[in-house]
């Protein structure tokens, strides 16, 4: 038997949610004010509420505003300070997903210093990203012209003609951008998209390859592909690509847009650091992280369920038997909290405090194979025959979902021997 | 050869009105103003949805709720079912939450009878009279959705109810009153259902029922989640197990059985939104797609055998044209670019586009969404409610999209907005062959409001010949936006029926206008979001005086032609008494 703790952390960007703010009740929203402009060119900067952020965001967030505000104040201050003030400023907005007062922010900063390249182009992705693209076309032109070797200008240019059906347009930029740069996977999937939807589908195929060979991890890829094969009438090479299809789109790299994360504090700033290192399994530096995270949000889920896998890793499992205890206070039905405290409880022959633990996860996740079977294993240990019985009944149903019919013959053979031989005794099953 | 309707029980099944006036003595009066008028309030429809909304940012709260066009009473027009919300937490009350339900009932789904009058000049007078109490239906969990179809083939509509928690069943006794059949039936779903359709995927003449769970929700687990601003807010579905979704099999004694595994359907599900069966892949039998929120969508392909096979990736409509998983919401299907095969729209998030995508035949679809000028305007607000509809009755299907955000938007905190998720509505015309251009300005003052919309229902409530749309708010008011545009064109309004009265869900219809141009409909009361819609069919007709045939072929896989039917006018059609 191998069943490990579950290791997989848990993925912060399952809970962020993009471009929000909020407020907890209506009474408590406070409108904030603004931040007047030094001259009638700018705009007044309206600032947001933050009294529902994060504490250490809050503290940012005001700090920033305050020092803003004094070089505002300052009439000496030349357009070349106020601009990168002002640009500092919507940096750690559009950080933060406060988009207006970014944009006021980037506006501003603009209109002072109408070469800094980087103004316009951020005022440009909000565009973007707001679905403006009337507003985006042009701001991209000119930051293009402004720093025209920067790639993500032309296939930033080429998506939003992509978008409009714009197709030459689209291509254009992509093949500008591939001037720019000719290993660019992102302008080779960009053309292979404007090829798809002219159905030029054996171009779009040599375009989605190249973009491929560029970009190997960007497996999404294997999505566009398998789409121009099956346009080809070539369903074997379409079903083979659908295979190999994931989650990992094509990015453009964008050291401006990128940047912004370093910008980033608060519980999810660590939470993301710690996740770097314990995937480069750096584990005591994941583990100093992810308290980093608790003390800054003591109620983050996350937090204490990744502080105890790390903590795990480093030999500290008192700690991370605490964090797992932790989670179930705040979240009883935490699937991972409960396996992972099984799995330890088990590993230090607790048997009879891991099954409550198992039966849990079971229960509230059917599909659950590695949980149905450890906990079948548990009980085995306690001579609990007739619940394990039972429980192996259910993972058979699990299994059979899973459509496995080697794995489902040895379950079916290790239920007689559960349910006829006394003692029953710990099966040999390997985890799927 | 002289068409042979079936006029036997007309007066009764479908007002007398309906089948003989031509409202084009109407069209004089119309103005060139907006194509909608909302009326909810003046036409009696006073409903407010309560979402139990706690300020602990529990995600049921913001997902409600739908509404169902349908003629109860058979007495010819629209009646009105309206979904409502409830407590969400047990020990709480209505008057102690968030907004507080100040009505002395407690909150409850209504129903709302349509009295419409029409006049000898064809002028309308609508009004709605709650009848909620005398009709036995007593909904009030907390409610998601509602589907339509009738199960016992008496010719009168039932109500499925889906709810978070136990789901109800509804029988029309046909006297005015529904008897609550759930148990009896065995259509009960404990988990968290929103969607549902009725449909006869194995032909033997029953109404089947597929039901979507969305999430493993409960009040005492419900994580804290977080914006990108480090605030509270609500969670995605995916902090929430996804539980799968059940396929009832009628077996036409007044009881369903559970085929969710026999049928297949268990093996794959993410968490459902929306649900539209219709056939297409052309060969006769009902397939199933499922929209889900975060999750790859499902295309059931009917194997003509009582399963299913999800065929949805290589079909090319699990994922966007980027192989990307999107948030899935509603949901429509439609031969929106008159090729004769049924097209797929589905409604998602923000920063997403909604997606077309339209079926190359054999159903292989492409994501023709940038192509068809859906895809920007659709990416600036999170969709909801969503049909193909003929709103000006020129042939050609439009969309209307009902939005409203799932994550509170910032520019609405700032001002003090204190239900920071509304956005406006939007509506698409279809200029012909599936090209879209936004028309919302033209639409309705209403379609401005930053309302949380949801539900969407659609049908002819005033029976003039165009379609209306019901519009539900999630903590808002229902809106009722009658149409105003549509019988400036010529029309043929259809209602397909079986030998025992019932509508024929999945029927289609071709209308052939000549051999060039054959308009593709079909008899549904699903598609939308949480909503159930008229299942008559309005066929738009643009300034096409006379129509060659009109052929149909039943859900049983039998075939009917009627020769030039007269237009402008409502027809019924019923099974068995067309030329074969």
């Amino acid at each position: 038997m191998r069943i490990g703790l579950r290791k997989r952390l848990v993925v912060w960007g399952a809970l962020l949610l993009v471009c929000v703010m909020q407020t907890h009740s209506v009474a408590q929203i406070k409108v904030g004010g603004n931040l007047a402009p030094p001259k009638p060119s700018l705009v007044p900067v309206h600032l947001p509420d933050l009294t529902e952020l994060e504490g250490d965001v809050r503290s940012q967030i005001t700090t920033q505003q305050n020092a803003l505000a004094e070089v505002v104040r300052n009439k000496t201050a030349t357009d070349a300070v106020v601009s990168e003030a002002y640009g500092l400023m919507g940096q750690t907005y559009h950080a933060y997903s406060l988009t207006a007062p970014a944009r006021e922010c980037y506006l501003n900063a603009s209109r002072l210093t109408p070469s800094d390249f980087r103004w316009i182009y951020l005022l440009a992705k909000l565009d973007q990203q707001e679905g403006d693209v009337a507003a985006a076309i042009p701001r991209f032109q000119t930051a293009g012209s402004l720093q025209p070797k920067f790639l993500a200008v032309p296939v930033n240019l080429g998506n939003i003609y992509l978008e409009l059906n714009r197709l030459e347009e689209a291509k254009a930029s992509f093949v500008k951008a591939l001037e720019n740069q000719q290993g660019s996977a992102a302008a080779y999937y960009g053309l292979g998209q404007v090829a798809l939807s002219q159905r030029a589908y054996a171009e779009a195929i040599n375009y989605f390859q190249k973009a491929l060979a560029f970009a190997p991890d960007a497996n999404r890829i294997h999505y566009s592909l398998a789409m121009a094969y099956r346009g080809l009438g070539d369903s074997e090479n379409a079903r083979a690509h659908l295979a190999q299809q994931g989650s990992v789109g094509v990015r453009v790299a964008d050291p401006l847009l990128d940047g912004l994360q370093e910008l980033v504090q608060g519980a999810r700033v660590h939470l993301i650091r710690g996740r770097v290192a314990f995937e480069a399994k750096r584990y005591a530096e994941a583990a100093a992280e992810f308290r980093r995270a608790v003390t800054a949000r003591p109620d983050s889920i996350p937090a204490h369920v990744n502080l105890g896998v790390a903590l795990t890793q480093t030999g500290d499992l008192k700690g991370a038997l605490e964090e797992f205890e932790a989670t179930l206070r705040m979240d009883p039905q935490n699937t991972t909290a409960h396996y992972n405290l099984g799995v330890l409880l088990a590993r230090d022959n607790k048997h009879q405090q891991a099954i409550p633990h198992l039966q849990a996860v079971s229960t509230i996740n059917p599909n659950d194979f590695a949980a149905r079977l450890l906990l079948v294993q548990e009980l085995l240990k306690l001579d609990r025959c007739a619940e394990a019985a039972e429980w192996q009944r259910k993972l058979i149903e699990t299994a059979t979902r899973q459509g496995n019919d080697d794995l489902l013959n040895k379950l079916r053979a290790d239920l007689q021997r559960y349910e006829n031989v006394r003692p029953c005794r710990p099966p040999q099953v390997t985890e799927p | 050869m002289k068409l042979r309707y079936s006029l036997c029980k007309l007066a009764s099944l479908f007002s007398c009105v309906s089948l003989c006036v031509s409202v084009n003595a109407q069209i004089s009066n119309r103005t060139s103003g907006a194509v909608f008028d909302e009326v909810a309030e003046r036409v009696g429809l006073s409903f407010r949805h309560y979402n139990g909304m706690t300020g602990k940012f529990f995600l049921p709260e913001i997902m409600g709720a739908g509404a169902a066009l349908f003629d109860y009473d058979n007495d010819g027009d629209l009646d009105v079912f309206l979904v409502q919300g409830a407590v969400l937490e047990p020990g709480s009350k209505p008057n102690g939450t968030l907004f507080p339900w100040r009505d002395a009932e407690s909150p409850r789904g209504r129903l709302f009878r349509n009295d419409l009058e029409i006049g000898k000049d064809g002028s309308r007078k609508l009004h709605f009279v709650d009848v909620t109490e005398k009709s036995g239906i007593v909904a009030n969990g907390y409610g998601m959705g509602v589907a339509v179809g009738d199960i016992n083939n008496d010719g009168w509509p039932d109500l499925y109810l889906t709810n978070l928690g136990s789901n109800q069943m509804y029988l029309n006794k046909g006297d005015g009153t529904f008897v609550d059949v759930t148990k009896k039936t065995g259509t009960d779903d404990v988990r968290w259902s929103t969607s549902a359709t009725f449909v006869d995927y194995d032909r033997d003449g029953w109404l089947d029922l597929m039901v979507l769970n969305y999430a493993t929700f409960s009040t005492s687990s419900s994580p804290n989640c977080y914006a990108a601003t480090s605030a509270r807010d609500y969670c995605t579905p995916r902090v929430f197990a996804a539980p799968g979704n059940r396929l009832f099999h009628n077996k036409g004694d007044g009881t369903f059985a559970d085929a969710t595994i026999s049928a297949g359907v268990e093996k794959e599900f993410g968490h459902g939104l929306g649900v539209v069966a219709d056939d297409f892949n052309d060969d006769g039998w009902p397939d199933i797609f499922v929209a889900n929120d975060g999750d790859p969508n499902q295309l059931w392909i009917n194997q003509k055998n009582g399963t299913f096979k999800n065929e949805a990736l290589l079909a090319g409509v699990a994922v966007n044209r980027d192989g990307k998983t999107e948030a899935g919401m509603g949901v429509d299907a439609g031969d929106c670019d008159g090729n004769g095969t049924e097209d797929i729209f589905v409604t998602h998030l923000m920063e997403e586009t909604h997606i077309l995508f339209t079926n190359l035949g054999s159903a292989l679809f492409e994501d023709r969404t940038r192509e068809s000028g859906l895809g920007m305007p659709g990416s600036r607000f999170t969709g909801f409610g969503t049909l193909f509809f003929d709103y000006d009755n020129d042939g050609w299907l439009d969309l209307l999209v009902v939005n409203g955000a799932v994550q509170l938007l910032p520019e609405l905190v700032r001002k003090g907005d204190p239900n920071p998720l509304g956005q406006p509505k939007q509506l698409f015309h279809n200029t012909g062959k599936a090209s879209f251009v936004e028309v919302s300005e033209q639409a309705a003052p209403g379609f401005k409001l930053l309302e949380v919309s949801r539900g969407a229902a659609f049908g002819d409530i005033d029976n003039d010949g165009d379609t209306d749309v019901l519009v539900t708010n999630n903590n808002g008011p229902v809106r009722l936006f009658l149409n105003q545009a549509g019988t400036r064109n010529h029309w043929l309004g259809l209602r397909l029926i079986g030998k025992n009265g019932r509508d024929m869900l999945g029927a289609r219809v071709d209308v052939v206008i000549n051999k060039n141009r054959v308009l593709r409909r079909r008899t549904r009361t699903d598609g939308s979001y949480l909503s159930a819609n008229d299942p008559r069919i309005i066929v738009g007709l643009g300034n096409v005086m006379q129509v060659e045939a009109i052929r149909v072929q039943w859900p049983d896989g039998s075939s009917e032609e009627w020769k030039t039917p007269s237009v402008d006018r409502y027809l019924v059609l019923k099974q068995g008494t067309g030329n074969r």
